[in-house]
C-alpha cells in the first residue's frame, strides 16, 4: 500500500504520462491537503478548542482545491468542445486534476517548514505571509506539472495554449474567492474557533476594491471627493 | 435527449465542418436545439436567482422560479424580434441562406451561446452564493453574458463565412492551366486572374450579419432591460417586473460606480 503511495506520488511529480486513476488522483488531493491543512490550522498551538481548528483547516483545504475545480470544470469543457478540442479533453482534464494532485503533494511536502515558522514565530499576521508564500511555491510547482502535461497537447494542437491560460484565468477568479470564502485557515488566535467566520460571507475582490479606494482618497496630498 | 446530443454535434463543430456543409447544407434540428437552449438558459436562470436567495434577510424563491423563465424568455424573445428583419435584408443582399437555413443557423449559434452560459453557471452560482455586493454580481453576470456572447458570435460569423463561401461549381485549376501557355505572348492581355474572390453577393450578406450582431447584442440589451429584474436588489422588496424607466447602458455605468466608489 505504502509502495503503491510512493509510486503514484513519484510519478505524478516525474510527469508519468497515467499515474493513477481518478480515485488515485482524488485520494491524493484529499490526503495531501488535510496533512498541509491540519499543519495550517495549528498556528495556535493545540491547547483548548485548537484541535478543532486544526481538523477545519484540514477539511477546508483539500475542498478549496476539489470545489474549485469543480465549478470551473463546466466552462473549461464547453470552451474545448467550442475550439474543437473535443477528442484531446480527457487529457486535459486529466492535465488538470494532476495539477491538483501536485498542488496538494507540494503542500504536503512544504507542511515541515509551515510547522517550523510556527514553532518560532507567533505573530499571526506573519502565519498568513508565510502561508500566502507556501501556497504560492505549491501553486508555481503544479503549473509546471500542468505545463508539461500541456505540452504534448500544444504541440497538437496550438490552440490548447489558449485553453490553458483561460483555464489558468478562470480557476485563479475563483479559487481567490473559494480562498476567501473559507476562511479561516489559520485562526485568528484571539477569536474562538469556528468553522467559517461569521462575516465570511463576502467578496474578496470588492474587498480589494475597498481597499485599495480607501488607499487611494486617503492619500497625503489626493484630494478626491 | 436528442437535443443534448445535437447540441454536442455542434459544440464540436462536427456539424458545421466544410465536409458536412457541403455534404448537406447546415443539418440541425431547429426544434431540439431550441429545447435545449431554453433548458440551459433556464439552468442559468437558476444560478443567476442563487443571490435572490443568499442576498436577502429572507431568502427569495421567487426571485429563482423567475429568472428560470426570464432567461430563456430573453433569449428567445430577442431572436423573435431580430430573425425577421435579419431574413429580409439577408435574402435583399440576394444571400444564398433560405429562411430554413437561416432559422438553423441561429439556432446553432443561439445554442452555442446558452451552453457557454450554462458552463459559467456554477461560478455564477458560487460567487452569488458568497457576495453581498449588488454591483459586482452585477458586473458579473453582464460580463458571463458578454463572453458567451462573444463565443456565440464567433460561432456565427465563422459558419456564416463557411455556409456562403461554399465552393462554387467551377473548379479554379481548370482557369490556371489555360493561362499558362497564354502568358508566354499575351502576358498584357490577360493578366494572372486573381484568387477566386468570393461573389460580390457574400460581402453583403457578410455585412448584413455584421450589423445584426450588433443589432442582437443591442437588442437583447434592451430586452434584459424590459424584463428586469433578474438579479434583484437585496434592498429592494422582490417584484416579477419593474417599471420603465432608465437604460440598461446606465445602470451598468451605475454598478460600476458603485463598486469602485464604494
Amino acid at each position: 500500500m505504502t509502495t503503491l503511495a510512493f509510486r503514484l506520488v513519484d510519478g505524478l511529480l516525474r510527469g508519468a504520462p497515467a499515474a493513477g486513476g481518478w480515485g488515485a488522483g482524488l485520494a491524493v488531493v484529499v490526503l495531501g491537503g488535510m496533512a498541509y491543512g491540519a499543519v495550517m490550522g495549528a498556528s495556535a498551538g493545540l491547547g483548548g478548542d485548537r484541535p478543532l481548528q486544526v481538523l477545519f483547516s484540514a477539511v477546508k483545504v483539500p475542498l478549496l482545491l476539489l470545489v474549485t475545480t469543480a465549478l470551473a470544470l463546466p466552462s473549461f469543457f464547453v470552451m474545448n468542445s467550442l475550439l474543437g478540442l473535443r477528442a484531446d479533453f480527457p487529457e486535459a482534464a486529466r492535465a488538470v486534476a494532476a495539477a491538483q494532485a501536485a498542488v496538494a503533494v507540494v503542500l504536503a511536502a512544504l507542511a515541515p517548514y509551515t510547522a517550523l515558522w510556527y514553532a518560532t514565530s507567533a505573530d499571526y499576521h506573519e502565519a498568513i505571509l508565510f502561508n500566502v508564500a507556501m501556497f504560492a511555491a505549491a501553486s508555481a510547482a503544479a503549473q509546471w506539472v500542468l505545463r508539461r502535461r500541456y505540452a504534448a497537447l500544444v504541440a497538437r494542437d496550438p490552440r490548447h495554449r489558449a485553453m490553458l491560460r483561460a483555464w489558468l484565468g478562470v480557476y485563479a477568479f475563483v479559487g481567490v474567492q473559494m480562498g476567501w470564502v473559507l476562511r479561516p485557515f489559520v485562526g485568528r488566535p484571539d477569536r474562538p474557533v469556528t468553522f467559517f467566520r461569521d462575516d465570511a460571507w463576502g467578496n474578496a475582490y470588492v474587498v480589494v476594491l475597498d481597499l485599495a479606494w480607501q488607499a487611494l482618497t486617503r492619500w497625503p496630498g489626493w484630494s478626491f471627493p | 435527449m436528442g437535443g443534448l446530443r445535437e447540441l454536442d454535434r455542434v459544440l464540436r463543430g462536427e456539424a458545421t465542418d466544410r465536409p458536412a456543409l457541403a455534404r448537406d447544407g447546415l443539418a440541425v434540428p431547429v426544434g431540439p436545439l431550441l429545447r435545449v437552449s431554453a433548458l440551459l438558459a433556464a439552468g442559468y436562470g437558476v444560478c443567476m436567482g442563487v443571490y435572490g436567495l443568499a442576498a436577502r434577510a429572507e431568502p427569495e424563491v421567487r426571485q429563482l422560479l423567475a429568472d428560470a423563465v426570464k432567461v430563456p424568455a430573453l433569449f428567445l424573445l430577442t431572436l423573435v424580434v431580430t430573425f425577421p428583419s435579419l431574413y429580409v435584408f439577408n435574402a435583399l443582399v440576394g444571400s444564398r441562406l433560405g429562411a430554413r437555413e437561416l432559422a438553423r443557423l441561429m439556432a446553432a449559434a443561439v445554442a452555442v451561446t446558452v451552453a457557454v452560459l450554462a458552463g459559467l453557471g456554477p461560478i455564477v452560482a458560487f460567487f452569488s452564493l458568497t457576495t453581498t455586493s449588488y454591483a459586482f454580481v452585477v458586473l458579473l453576470n453582464v460580463a458571463v453574458f458578454a463572453v458567451a456572447g462573444g463565443f456565440g458570435l464567433a460561432f456565427l460569423l465563422r459558419t456564416l463565412e463557411k455556409l456562403t463561401a461554399r465552393p462554387a461549381p467551377t473548379p479554379a485549376p481548370a482557369a490556371e492551366t489555360e493561362l499558362v501557355p497564354a502568358g508566354e505572348d499575351e502576358a498584357p492581355a490577360a493578366p494572372p486572374t486573381p484568387p477566386p474572390a468570393p461573389p460580390a453577393t457574400d460581402v453583403g450578406v457578410t455585412a448584413v450579419f455584421r450589423v445584426w450582431v450588433v443589432l442582437f447584442a443591442v437588442v437583447g440589451a434592451q430586452m434584459s432591460w424590459v424584463l428586469r429584474p433578474f438579479i434583484g436588489s437585496p434592498t429592494e422588496p422582490f417584484t416579477w417586473f419593474r417599471p420603465r424607466e432608465s437604460s440598461f447602458v446606465e445602470a451598468v455605468l451605475r454598478s460600476f460606480r458603485a463598486l469602485f466608489a464604494g
